[in-house]
């Protein structure tokens, strides 16, 4: 364990004293016990309660985050936003960095993550219903966070803007990649460039390639057809992915 | 130690719930059968005139099912078909019947392979589902044998070693009579219950009035089920475990003495009570008089016991009662107690820990950890901290 993370898992024991135990592994760090918390969120109620956990902290935290599961039993097997794996599924892996980056500590993760999504669970198991939205599942899910980020309106300038950031990272001065015409910088610089920032090479990949494998898809079933320029593009990316 | 009684009512209805079949299984279920249903319809059957129906009986068309515990472990669904062919009993068998079925479902390759050996009266196919947790489909092959139209008895088929017969039955006259116990609560509760069960599987159900009927429970329903759950439990490792009472008489008792109270822990306590009330037929003794007028469970003069089909009252469900010196009746009546004990005498227990352990005893450990808060809030220190959720993640899956 580095020193760096020692030092986290000592501030998230000040706050949440019931994450105590704490095993380390060849691969990853567990720290496991109880959080309680009293959460609230702006027009919605305050709710109280405790669940326990177990997170499984990669030693390469913050640039990967850690795994987390409920471990009594109390998610209803009717929530649906767990992994087949039985993790808790916080959001789509680029959310998650979103999230993460504006606290990059397991405290950090803890509060804007864990937290939230227990209180997410509490709020559906007692109204039927999510007070924060939900993502689709699987590929959709991020497709859908890039075309709401960028408020595209195809598949396509999704695959485009995220085959640009894979390509280029940030370049202002290129042609954006919505299609608009207009430089990057003056259209949708912003956005391009936390999302530059918020990804590593990993989350890049990842949803590359679930975005390309949706378009894919469609491809072979005569829904799209990708441009010349595209296909060319899309040769040379998947040559890197595929390394 | 107080406990509410509301909020263990809601346990009740809530583990209920829980072993209960969620909407997506029984959406699954449904598709199943109705594909088998299409193939064995398109079959042809020597004989045959009109159409072949498949609908479902049991605990599946009634909406008392419970997810079977085997040896501690949730295990598969058991659902029940009745395939009813357009045969006159007098022109074909009971073996040719039953037959007939057995080799439309083998000419369908995956049908073959998920088909058990021939069973006393069904055909039935196994099963196994991605999540794990698969069902058995039970066909039941049958043929119509009611007088006039309106009469829905049939005669199915029966096999003992090598040689095929007939028996009665009535499921649909069954399911019927039980939607009449079944009405008013019903009609009570089937609208708030659909709007939250099509909030909550919106993937499956799209509006209100897509939620199928056979979805929405009555307290009596829900009874029902948390005594089938404690039944298997109990029997589980019983010596006895033959002497374990049947679905069909607990439904039956519970449909009839259901006074149409409005929440699970009265019903059960309803009919819990009035069961016990006929524990003196044991030792031959008399009961209450209203009961006795009622007559539901009796003595006939030789001693030997008579629990009625109320479709058929040629039918005795406790024909075996007085075997082995009354060991069924004994073993029912002991399991009443102990169902008055186990769920209904709770306002006795000390600590919530006993109290945990107990219903965990009698309804499954799983069922009731994942419930328990409902009953007792988790004791939570004042100083938790205090979080204010700004800027939400989505929660998603991944595939």
């Amino acid at each position: 364990m580095t020193e760096g993370l020692r030092r986290q898992i000592v501030e998230l024991a000040s706050v949440h004293s019931g994450l105590k135990n704490v095993v380390e592994h060849d691969a990853e760090t567990i720290v496991s016990g109880t959080l309680l918390f009293e959460a609230s969120a702006d027009g919605l109620e305050t709710i109280k309660e405790s669940f326990e956990i177990e997170l499984m902290i990669p030693h390469d935290f913050p640039e990967t985050l850690p795994r987390v599961k409920e471990t009594a039993g109390r998610i209803d097997t009717r929530y649906e936003h767990r992994n087949p794996s039985g993790t808790l599924c916080l959001a789509v892996p680029i959310e998650q960095r979103r999230v993460l980056l504006e606290q990059p500590t397991l405290l950090g993760c803890v509060n804007r993550l864990v937290v939230p999504y227990l209180y997410g669970y509490c709020f559906w198991k007692k109204h039927g219903r999510h007070p924060f939205d939900e993502a689709a599942h699987g590929h959709e899910g991020i497709l859908r966070h890039y075309m709401d980020t960028f408020s595209l309106r195809d598949d396509l300038s999704a695959l485009a803007v995220i085959s640009f950031l894979l390509e280029h990272g940030y370049r202002g001065h290129h042609d954006c990649p919505c299609g608009s015409g207009l430089r990057v910088k003056i259209c949708h610089g912003q956005a391009l460039l936390a999302l530059h920032q918020q990804h590593t090479p990993q989350t890049l990949r990842g949803d590359f390639i679930a975005v390309f494998d949706l378009c894919f898809a469609k491809f072979q079933n005569g829904q799209i057809s990708f441009p010349q320029r595209m296909r060319l593009q899309l040769a040379r990316l998947l040559k890197i992915v595929s390394k | 130690m107080t406990i509410d009684i509301r909020k263990y009512s809601e346990f009740l209805e809530q583990t209920a719930s829980e072993i209960d079949i969620p909407p997506g299984k029984y959406q699954d279920a449904v598709d199943r059968y109705q594909a088998v249903g299409r193939w064995l319809e398109e079959g042809t059957y020597s004989g045959s005139s009109g159409e072949l129906i498949i609908y479902p009986q049991g605990s599946f068309r009634l909406g008392t099912v419970v997810r079977p515990i085997r040896g501690g472990i949730e295990a598969s669904y058991d659902i029940d078909l009745v395939c009813e062919l357009p045969l006159q009993k007098d022109r074909t068998t009971p073996q040719s019947v039953k037959l007939m079925v057995g080799d439309r479902l083998r000419e369908h390759g995956t049908y073959r392979e998920l088909l058990d050996p021939e069973g006393r009266r069904c055909w039935t196919l196994e099963y196994t589902e991605q999540d794990g947790v698969g069902f058995h489909l039970d066909v039941l092959p049958a043929i119509l044998d009611g007088r006039g139209l309106l009469d829905t008895a049939i005669a199915i088929t029966d096999k003992k070693g090598e040689s095929y017969f007939w028996s009665a039955s009535n499921p649909r006259g069954y399911g019927v009579w039980f939607d009449g116990k079944n009405a008013a609560a019903f009609a009570r509760t089937a609208f708030e219950q659909k709007e939250n069960i099509q909030r909550r599987a919106s993937l499956i159900y799209s509006s209100i009035d897509k939620v199928p009927d056979q979805l929405v429970r009555t307290p009596l329903q829900r009874a029902i089920q948390l005594m089938k759950r404690h039944r298997d439990l109990r029997f589980n490792h019983h010596e006895r475990i033959e002497c374990a009472p049947i679905s069909i008489i607990i439904t039956t008792l519970a449909a009839h003495l259901y006074g149409n109270e409005p929440d699970v822990y009265s019903a059960l306590s309803g009919i819990v009570g009035k069961l016990r009330a006929h524990a003196a037929l044991v030792e031959s003794g008399a009961i209450e008089r209203s009961l006795a007028t009622i007559g539901l469970i009796r003595r006939k003069p030789d001693g030997t016991w008579y629990i009625g089909n109320p479709v058929n009252p040629g039918e005795n469900f406790a024909d075996r009662w007085h075997e082995d010196n009354h060991a069924r009746a004994r073993a029912f009546f002991s399991w009443v107690d102990a169902l008055q004990k186990d769920l209904l005498n709770i306002l006795g227990e000390t600590t919530p820990r006993l109290l945990k352990e107990h219903l965990s005893k009698a309804l499954g450990a799983t069922v009731v950890t994942k419930n328990f808060d409902v009953l007792i809030p988790p004791v939570s220190a004042i100083d938790a901290p205090r979080i204010h959720i700004t800027n939400a993640a989505k929660p998603w899956r991944d595939v």
